[in-house]
């Protein structure tokens, strides 16, 4: 696991702001803890919706939900508990979108039902995606793409272990799961981008 | 140099690409996905300031069932006539004004038991007469 140490900055509060409003120790290590990961933390909930608008209400959740129940855990266990925090967000969000998923199925027609908007359609030119706008790679689509495909359970194993560095044990409270199911989630998302990226190795 | 024949070492090289273009992506996200992060990280640490919201409705609460035990405890009765003097503090009230506005000097509230046994005397002296 890639320990979490904070970094305090040596900023002197301003005059006008007072002793009542002065952040206190550790809010300005919770600050640093929360720019720390959430970059991460976007691209692992836009991998999950492949929308950006949902991926940011997702991590605003998650960090309410972390700063509510976790900002007065030791500063060592805040990486997992964060991550436990987004991850049930997104298996709610799985969840729900699953739900709806069969309602609108049983509701809407059948697609060969439907006229063809070509329009609506096409892909947006103007918006590649997210690792294509920063690489614009044929590599880095094909991972974007790998990792989209993969079930919940394994691409979050797969994040967490490998891109976030959380040791088998951290994964496992982040994933609320036994160590055991962390080791097979990872196991099957390593196979199947073992074959989906090894040719550009 | 060998070159990557067993799976780990295969998997080396497709793990580094990913993680380094997941940590490129993180990297360069656009100037308005990091200023909604912002703005989310900043909404996420002010609430540790303000109290919780359930604070307030759990206190309105408890201080109307403070307040309905304490009547009910003591038989709340409205009463309209409290508002008047009780009837020793009338009396006192109107002797204290009697005693302000009297011709008499302080002398003769002093001596009082002696006056009040003068008229004893009178009254017993008609009485006989």
């Amino acid at each position: 696991m890639t320990a979490f140490t904070p970094t305090i900055p040596a900023t002197s509060v301003s005059s006008w702001t007072g002793p009542v409003d002065a952040p206190t120790t550790q809010e300005r290590m919770l600050d640093q803890f929360l720019k720390g990961v959430e970059r991460r933390a976007l691209r692992m909930a836009e991998l999950a919706t492949m929308n950006r608008d949902e991926a940011l209400d997702l991590v605003q959740d998650a960090m309410f939900g972390f700063v509510r129940h976790y900002a007065a855990k030791p500063a060592q266990e805040w990486a997992p508990l964060f991550y436990r925090v987004l991850d049930s967000r997104l298996n709610d969000w799985h969840r729900r979108r699953t739900v709806r998923s069969r309602w609108l199925a049983v509701f809407t027609r059948t697609p060969e039902d439907e006229e063809t908007d070509e329009i609506a359609q096409a892909p947006d030119l103007a918006d590649p995606g997210p690792l294509l706008r920063l690489a614009g790679t044929e590599a880095a689509r094909d991972i974007d793409a790998a990792l989209s495909r993969l079930p919940l359970r394994q691409r979050q194993a797969f994040l967490l272990r490998v891109w976030e560095g959380l040791d088998v044990a951290d994964t496992a409270s982040a994933m609320r799961c036994s160590e055991g199911s962390v080791k097979t989630h990872l196991s099957r998302a390593m196979a199947s981008l073992r074959r989906a990226l090894e040719d550009h190795a | 140099m060998s070159t990557p024949s067993r799976p780990d070492d295969r998997d080396a090289a497709w793990v580094a690409q990913a993680r380094s273009a997941l940590d490129e992506s993180a990297r360069s996200l656009d100037a308005a996905t990091l200023s909604r992060l912002n703005q989310a990280r900043h909404a996420a640490l002010a609430q540790r300031k303000s109290p919780p919201r359930w604070l307030l409705p759990a206190g309105l609460v408890s201080a109307s069932v403070l307040l309905l035990a304490v009547f009910t405890w003591h038989g709340y009765r409205p009463d309209v006539g409290s508002a008047e003097f009780p009837l020793s503090a009338k009396s006192a009230s109107s002797s204290d004004i009697d005693l302000v506005s009297s011709d008499d000097g302080p002398e003769f509230y002093q001596d009082l038991e002696f006056y009040a046994w003068l008229d004893a005397q009178d009254a017993d002296q008609d009485l006989g007469s």
